[in-house]
This record gives structure tokens, C-alpha cells and sequence, in this order.
């Protein structure tokens, strides 16, 4: 497999896309490309030869042909939020960029189903299932920009994974033009088809099974009610303690938040939401159901916080989730990522996880980390289930710093696996974190894995160099990330 | 078919059963993961089949076994590996029963989330082998939301993971997803993570009668929109409600209500409220349990020789329950889910039972499902095409299969596309 190798093979190509798709779908100029040469992750670049927009099926189906006719690889893209490097297009080739296919095509709301095109911005199903009485779950704090797509093809997160589960557990189908341009239809819109479960399996495939065209997401109830609570803490060990404190008692929280001094401290800055500046830490906490649980519930958590020296500061009843209060400290906090650029420049974000009951833990050794390696470190991240976003500050004029940040990294990483936990757990393994592959997987698992891959994509032409390690992937970093939203 | 073992099926039951009549060429019992890579080592080198057992509820589920083979017992796999109760998680050998898992959790005031028939006989790995599931799968979702993790045993004779025991974890392709419902052709389950819940305090079933069909979709449109959340919705034929609550007949709805007091104690009121106009009777907690266990353990009833799975779009169950003779079918809908449960009644031929079936799957194929007989005489089951109409993702999984499992080793024939 190579890139086109000579100007008249590359206009060959761009003639043959252009075809397809119209030259108001094709971008190719070397300055237009500049976009398109990294993701959410900053540290590799490598600009596409071609960026196609199809707007139907059959264009991703005609454009697929296209690219296994010139033996060019391509990639699928959507909004470009990837923090691990997803949409990277190893090696050139096409980038299938599908921002424009982005419809919400059918909403169903008493067969509890909805079908989008990929590109469709995961918030505007929110927007479109407004005052319907459900609503799609995953809710990814990029939600105002990546789209529907991408969340598929890595399995994304959000705050209220805690209870409602990620991605995989609201999609029940989807259309895939699979590398070699064949389109085939897996799950459907009832439950349970006859079959493997291969919607669970293309689900967080990182785009190396083929382009997703139509997504069918399951929908869920609105809650009856709710609460959100911000408990204040003197720092972070009560706080995960109280975190704990709280999964004990039997309570299942919606979202369990937690943000250290740092992080409430920019929040603060950029938002005015009337955090507590002086706080080690504070635990955003939600609740929901039917109404007339909801004050019990709170107070049980309210008495949890207090056993672990904790207060509640502010508790928000909500109904409808359209509460300025409600709306504002959500705001907050999925606008994190973005507020910590008025501490430093230059950061990279982790995703790592650990069983809950190991949080305290992981928080202590990341303090170690920063003391001996010299770098800080704040800490926003979805405390319930144990997913972890340390934010490594750094200058990245010093080299020195840079290794430090990668090294803290790295450490970090290495403890979650330690713990039983994972070096993902909403974000991906793109290209950044192939290496660590090893670390969590026998040769065994791995081959199993690429076998499967095979299945899909025989001859690696779709999102090569991705999610499995190969001999030639496993490459040192020269520099940790920088931007980040999670 | 492998030509070399094609006819030399044992006649005798020596080996004990693999379903459908036919037995194994062997029976083994491991007790480790390495007993059992030994075991599927050794079949393979042999060219045999392996056919993974664990409590042997289901041996007649699906196709006929394939090729002869050994059956590989995993019930005396059946450790608890590792219980972090506080993050609500557990990781459990596959052949540990439904009974002893839900005693593990019960000491920490937690529960599995799957309602599965003969819990004390069905092993976790058969669970998720068959994708079981009951009533409250409307409220707690199908095995697939539960599985974080699993292990499982290649024809090659090794050990493979996916997942882990972390509630979220996106690094590789997800191995659980895949693994439910396989029905055992891709390998030997050996080892599971899954969430877990607290137990709810309070419970609460609300059994209403529905006098005229004619409302029985109505109602169902109402409850998806009522005030309350119920955790199953069951809808219940006159046969199928006589079966379960000896009742005088007619059609029933039933809702199950749980979690705090407070929120069952308002939402059996508000539901009252929303069902006003209808008989209804309120069981709770340790009263409703009977009830739940008729509404789980239907399913596996031994009335007739006959039984199918329908799954549809909600909005299809009412009127394809009422398309079914209720003198030749008791129904159970898990009516949020759209998911059908179908009991034959009385005497069949193989001649009846294709005609009916072939007319009720088309419906459930129109309505955006398919139809699927978990039970039948074996000579039928090709005619009665047992998995149903033919899906288009079905090649691709014959190319998932290929993968894991090129010799075709793991439990053949028995799944769809004799994969």
C-alpha cells in the first residue's frame, strides 16, 4: 500500500474523487489541507492527500471503490475532537470526511430509536429531542462538536455514564461501507436480531472496520426528577474517599464529578459559576428518578459528604434540566478542558482508569508524580467510574519540561494498569497509545483482535497504523499532547 | 462436515448429551482454565468438535450439533475471581450458577441484573452463551449493558481476553459485546466481569387486567409516556395469564415497579391514577415474588413441544400479540423491549407449525424483527428454519467466525448460517 506516487497518479485520483463527489466536495491544495493534518492530538501530523465530503452512502461506497482501485488508504473523519490521534491519516491517502452527511434522519420516539447520518453533531439530538420526553444518553463534554460518528467509533464517554453506560449501550445499528465498498446493514431497530452482536463489536473500532453511514441510537426516558449536588471538600483524598463513601451506601448517582483546586479555581475564573474558590476539591453529584425520591436521596449523599468532612454547598432540584442553575454548572464543567488554558499554555490530558475504590490511591501517587517530576498536575474528571483526565502542565519551549510531562504520563498509565484498570476509557487508543496495547493484552488477545480486523479489512486500506500495535507503531513520543476536552 | 468424522456420531448416551438427540463422543470436566485449553487442545488436534456445557438448560437450543464431538462440562469452573463490591463490579468463572452469583452479591445487598430461568441450574456463561434475559430487561438492560469483561477459550487452545473489570474501558475491539449471545461458536467461556447493582428496597408488581383488547395498545402508549418508570412491562395473553397466575383468563398487563420506598410507594399511586377505569391489583416485595418468578421462569415452561421468539418494534407487540390464536399460543411479551415469547399449546405437525410460523415471522419481519423457535422436535428444526429469516450482517459474521474459529471447531451447527 503507498500514497499516490507521482503528480500524474495523485491527478488521477483527485480526477476519479472529484467524479464522485463533485469538486465542491474535494478539498486537495496543500494550504487547505492544514486542518485535516492532526486531530485533538496534536503531537503527529500527517496531512491527507485528499479530503472527500461525500453527502450519501453511495458516495462513501463510489469513493471506497475509488481508493481501492488507485491502492491509496483512507480514513473517516468527523469533527476532528479525537484526543488520541483517531482521524490521524497514517500515511496519507484519503480522508473521508464526513461532516456532511449529517442528518437526523427518523426520530421514533414510542419505538425509542432514532436514525442519524454520522456526521449529525451529537448535540443536535439532544436539540431535536427536546420536549419529546427522551432524550440520547452518551453526552461527551465535546457534545456541542463531535458528531454521532466519531462517538461510535470510540465508544465515547460523558458525565452520565455512571448510570446510563457509554456509547455501545445506546446503539443498536448501524450502516457500514466496509473496505472493500460492500454496504451491509448490521442490528436493526428492533432489540435482539438473531446474530452475532456485531454492532457491540464495530462500536469502539476506532474506524478500522469500515465508514459508518447511518447510526440507529437507542433513546431513554427523561428522569422524573433530579438533583445536583456540589459538595465542597478540603481536598482531594476526602473527596474520593466520599466518592466511595457514596457507591457504598447503595446509591447510584447519574454523574459523579470531581474537579480539584486548580480546576475549580479556572472553572471559576472563566465561568462565574460561584464555585468555592478556596476548595481542595468538590465533587459535582447527580441524582435522578421519580420525584418523590429524590430529597432522601439527596440527603443520603448529603450525609456521606459530611461523614468524609465534607458540605454540600449547593444542591439544585431540577426537572427538566433546562434550570439556569442546572444548565450552568453542567456548562462548568464540560468546559473544563477549555478554562485551563488561563493556568498554563501548554497541557496534555489523560484518560486513564481505575476500579473506583482505588481513586484515593491513584490521586496520591499522582501527587508523587508531580513532586518528584516537577510538573502539575490538576484533575477534572468522572469520579464514579473511576476515569481519570490528569492535566499535565508544561511549556513546550522546554524540552526538558516535555519529557517530564511525557514521563508523568507515562507513570500514571503504567499505576492504572498496575491498579486493574485501563489507559482508556472514553478517548481511545488512536495512534497515541498503541504502544501501551502490550501492556494490557497477551500476544494472544492481540492476535485474536487482529484476526478480527482482518475479518472487516484484509488489506489494512481503512484506518491503517491504528488501535493495534504493529512492529513498526511502537515508536517513543517525542512530545505529550497539548489540547483537550473530555 | 468434516468426512473423516462425519457418521461417527456415538449411538449410546455413555458421554451424556449435546442436545437434539445426539451425544457426545466424550464428556470433559476441567477444573482450571488450562484443563480446559488442554481439552479443547487435545479435540482439536483430533479434528473433533467441542461443545461448551454449563447447567444444560438449553442443549436443544438452536440447531443440531454439527459433527461429533466432546462436550466440555465448565461448571466446575465456578470461583468467584475477584468481588470489589464497592465498585460494583465482579468477576466470576463462567460455570458458576445464577443461584450461588446472586448469594455472592446478596451479602454486600447487591444483585445481577439478568432475570434468567432455572437460576439454579443456568451458569453465567450459559447466560450470556444464549443472551438470556426476563421482565426486567426494560428497566436494567439486556446482558449486553452488564459485560465489562471476558475470557475465553480459542479453538487454538488459548486463553483470550477482552474488556477488563473496569466499568469503562475503550482500549481494543469489544470481546464482550461479541461473545453474548455467540451461543458458544467462537469459544469457551471461562471468565465474565459484570457491573452490579444494589438491591432495590422496595418492589412492586401491578397485575391489570384488560378486559377488551382493543385498549391493550392504548395502555401500552400511555405507560410509555406515564410519569412512572417502570423496570418491566409485561404483556400476558388469556392463555399466558392463566399459565402464570391461575387467573380466570383474559388479557393482563403487568408493570414492576422498584427502587426506593418512596419512589414505588408514589409510583403505585400514580399508576393507579393512570390505569383509572381498569381492575388492577398491587403486589409488593416479598408478596409480588411468586409473580416475578412465573413472569422469569415462563420461558422455560414445559407445556408443549413447541415455543418461538419474536423480536419487533414496541409499537408492533400489541397487535402481533393479538394475531396469535390464543387457543394455540400463550404469550408473554416483554412489551417495552418488543420482544415475544411464544408458547405452542396442544398438539402440533411439523405441517402446522411451519405455516403458523412462517406467517407470524413475516409479520415480525415487516415489523422490523424476526422470529426465531427456541424449541422444537429436531426433525422440524430445518423446515422451521430455527433462527429465523436470514439477516444481511449474517456473512459478515461467518467472516467473525472464520476468524476465531477457521476449523470451525466451537460448537457447529448449531448456530445461524450453520456458523
Amino acid at each position: 500500500m503507498s500514497a499516490p506516487a507521482s503528480p500524474t497518479t495523485a491527478s488521477r485520483l483527485l480526477a476519479d474523487l472529484t467524479a464522485v463527489v463533485g469538486a465542491e466536495n474535494v478539498l486537495h491544495h496543500r494550504d487547505e489541507m492544514l486542518v485535516y493534518e492532526c486531530d485533538g492530538y496534536v503531537i503527529e501530523k500527517q496531512a491527507p492527500d485528499v479530503v472527500v465530503f461525500p453527502t450519501s452512502t453511495e458516495h462513501v461506497v463510489a469513493i471506497v471503490q475509488v481508493c481501492n482501485r488507485h491502492d491509496v488508504p483512507f480514513v473517516p473523519r468527523g469533527a476532528g475532537t479525537s484526543l488520541a490521534g483517531g482521524t490521524l491519516p497514517v500515511g496519507g491517502g484519503v480522508m473521508i470526511c464526513l461532516t456532511r452527511m449529517n442528518r437526523v434522519l427518523e426520530i421514533n420516539t414510542r419505538d425509542r430509536y432514532a436514525i442519524v447520518e454520522p456526521g449529525a453533531v451529537n448535540v443536535w439530538l439532544t436539540r431535536a429531542l427536546a420536549g419529546t420526553g427522551v432524550h440520547y444518553a452518551p453526552d461527551p463534554s465535546s457534545q456541542t462538536a463531535c458528531t454521532i460518528g466519531g462517538n461510535v467509533a470510540t465508544n465515547a464517554g460523558g458525565p452520565h455514564t455512571l448510570k446510563y453506560g457509554v456509547t455501545v449501550n445506546h446503539v443498536r445499528g448501524v450502516e457500514i461501507v466496509l473496505p472493500d465498498a460492500s454496504v451491509v446493514q448490521i442490528g436493526g431497530v428492533a432489540e435482539d436480531d438473531p446474530g452475532y452482536d456485531l454492532t457491540g463489536l464495530v462500536v469502539g473500532s476506532e474506524g478500522t472496520f469500515g465508514i459508518v453511514t447511518k447510526v440507529i441510537v437507542g433513546l431513554t426516558r427523561d428522569p422524573e426528577g433530579g438533583r445536583t449536588l456540589l459538595a465542597v471538600f478540603d481536598g482531594v483524598a476526602s473527596a474520593t474517599e466520599a466518592v466511595s463513601g457514596i457507591i457504598a451506601a447503595g446509591i447510584v448517582p447519574a454523574a459523579l464529578e470531581m474537579l480539584d483546586n486548580i480546576m475549580v479555581r479556572a472553572v471559576e475564573d472563566a465561568f462565574h459559576f460561584g464555585f468555592p474558590v478556596e476548595a481542595g476539591a468538590v465533587l459535582i453529584i447527580e441524582v435522578d428518578g421519580v420525584e418523590a425520591a429524590m430529597d432522601r436521596e439527596a440527603q443520603a449523599i448529603s450525609e456521606v459528604v459530611q461523614a468524609h468532612g465534607g458540605k454540600v454547598d449547593k444542591a439544585i432540584a431540577w426537572r427538566t434540566r433546562k434550570e439556569p442553575e442546572y444548565m450552568a454548572i453542567w456548562k462548568s464543567r464540560k468546559s473544563a478542558f477549555g478554562a485551563i488554558g488561563r493556568v498554563s499554555p501548554t497541557f496534555c490530558t489523560q484518560d486513564g482508569v481505575v476500579p473506583r475504590t482505588a481513586l484515593p490511591h491513584i490521586l496520591r501517587f499522582m501527587e508523587g508524580v508531580s513532586e518528584r517530576l516537577g510538573v502539575r498536575i490538576a484533575n477534572v474528571f468522572h469520579a464514579g467510574d473511576g476515569n481519570i483526565h490528569p492535566i499535565i502542565m508544561f511549556d513546550e519551549r522546554d524540552p526538558d519540561q516535555v519529557q517530564r510531562a511525557l514521563a508523568a504520563s507515562h507513570e500514571i498509565l503504567d499505576e492504572c494498569i498496575r491498579l486493574g484498570g485501563s489507559v482508556t476509557g472514553e478517548h481511545g487508543i488512536g495512534v497515541e497509545k498503541m504502544a501501551m496495547m502490550p501492556k494490557l493484552f497477551t500476544p494472544e488477545d492481540l492476535a485474536a483482535m487482529a484476526a478480527v480486523r482482518d475479518a472487516f479489512n484484509p488489506d489494512g486500506r481503512c484506518s491503517p497504523s491504528k488501535l493495534l500495535p504493529t512492529g513498526g507503531a511502537c515508536i517513543e513520543r517525542a512530545s505529550p499532547g497539548r489540547r483537550a476536552s473530555a | 462436515m468434516n468426512p473423516l468424522h462425519g457418521n461417527d456420531w456415538p449411538d449410546a448416551p455413555g458421554a451424556g448429551p449435546l442436545g437434539d438427540g445426539r451425544f457426545a463422543t466424550e464428556a470433559v470436566h476441567p477444573r482450571t482454565v488450562d484443563e480446559v485449553r488442554e481439552a479443547v487442545t487435545r479435540q482439536a488436534e483430533a479434528g473433533r468438535a467441542v461443545y461448551p456445557q454449563g447447567g444444560r438448560t438449553a442443549l436443544d437450543y438452536g440447531r443440531p450439533p454439527g459433527r461429533p464431538g466432546a462436550a466440555v462440562d465448565v461448571s466446575g469452573l465456578n470461583r468467584v475471581i475477584d468481588y470489589p463490591h464497592a465498585d460494583m463490579t465482579i468477576t466470576v468463572q463462567a460455570g458458576m450458577t445464577v443461584a450461588a452469583l446472586r448469594s455472592v452479591l446478596a451479602e454486600h445487598r447487591q444483585r445481577f441484573l439478568i432475570d434468567v430461568p432455572q437460576a439454579d441450574r443456568a451458569t453465567i456463561g450459559g447466560v450470556y452463551a444464549t443472551n438470556a434475559s426476563g421482565p426486567r430487561r426494560f428497566g436494567l438492560g439486556p446482558p449486553r449493558d452488564q459485560i465489562i469483561g471476558v475470557s475465553f477459550v480459542t479453538s487454538d487452545g488459548n486463553e483470550v481476553k477482552g474488556g477488563g473489570r473496569v466499568v469503562k474501558n475503550v482500549a481494543g475491539y469489544d470481546f464482550p459485546k461479541l461473545l453474548t449471545g455467540s451461543m458458544g461458536t467462537l469459544g469457551v467461556v471461562t471468565q465474565l466481569t459484570l457491573k452490579v447493582r444494589p438491591l432495590p428496597e422496595a418492589s412492586a408488581l401491578v397485575w391489570t387486567r384488560v378486559p377488551n383488547p382493543d385498549r391493550i395498545d392504548p395502555l401500552l402508549a400511555a405507560l410509555d409516556a406515564s410519569s412512572t418508570r417502570p423496570v418491566a412491562i409485561e404483556l400476558l395473553n388469556p392463555a399466558a395469564s392463566w399459565i402464570m397466575a391461575d387467573a380466570a383468563g383474559g388479557w393482563s398487563l403487568v408493570v414492576g415497579l422498584e427502587g426506593a420506598d418512596e419512589s414505588v410507594a408514589w409510583q403505585v399511586d400514580r399508576l393507579g391514577r393512570e390505569l383509572e377505569g381498569f381492575e388492577y391489583q398491587v403486589h409488593r416485595d416479598a408478596e409480588a415474588e411468586p409473580l416475578w418468578s412465573a413472569l422469569i421462569e415462563f420461558q422455560a415452561g414445559e407445556t408443549g413441544a413447541l415455543a418461538c421468539v419474536a423480536n419487533l418494534r414496541p409499537s408492533r407487540v400489541a397487535s402481533f400479540v393479538r394475531s396469535l390464536d390464543p387457543e394455540r399460543w400463550a404469550v408473554q411479551a416483554h412489551a417495552g423491549n418488543g420482544v415475544v415469547r411464544m408458547r405452542g399449546l396442544g398438539d402440533w405437525t411439523e405441517d402446522r407449525a411451519a405455516a403458523a410460523i412462517d406467517a407470524h415471522r413475516a409479520t415480525a419481519v415487516r415489523d422490523g424483527g424476526n422470529l426465531i423457535v427456541a424449541r422444537c422436535p429436531t426433525p422440524w428444526k430445518d423446515r422451521l428454519r430455527v433462527w429465523g429469516e436470514p439477516r444481511a450482517d449474517w456473512a459478515l459474521a461467518r467472516k467473525v467466525k472464520r476468524a476465531l474459529d477457521p476449523r470451525g471447531l466451537m460448537n457447529p451447527g448449531r448456530f445461524v448460517d450453520d456458523l
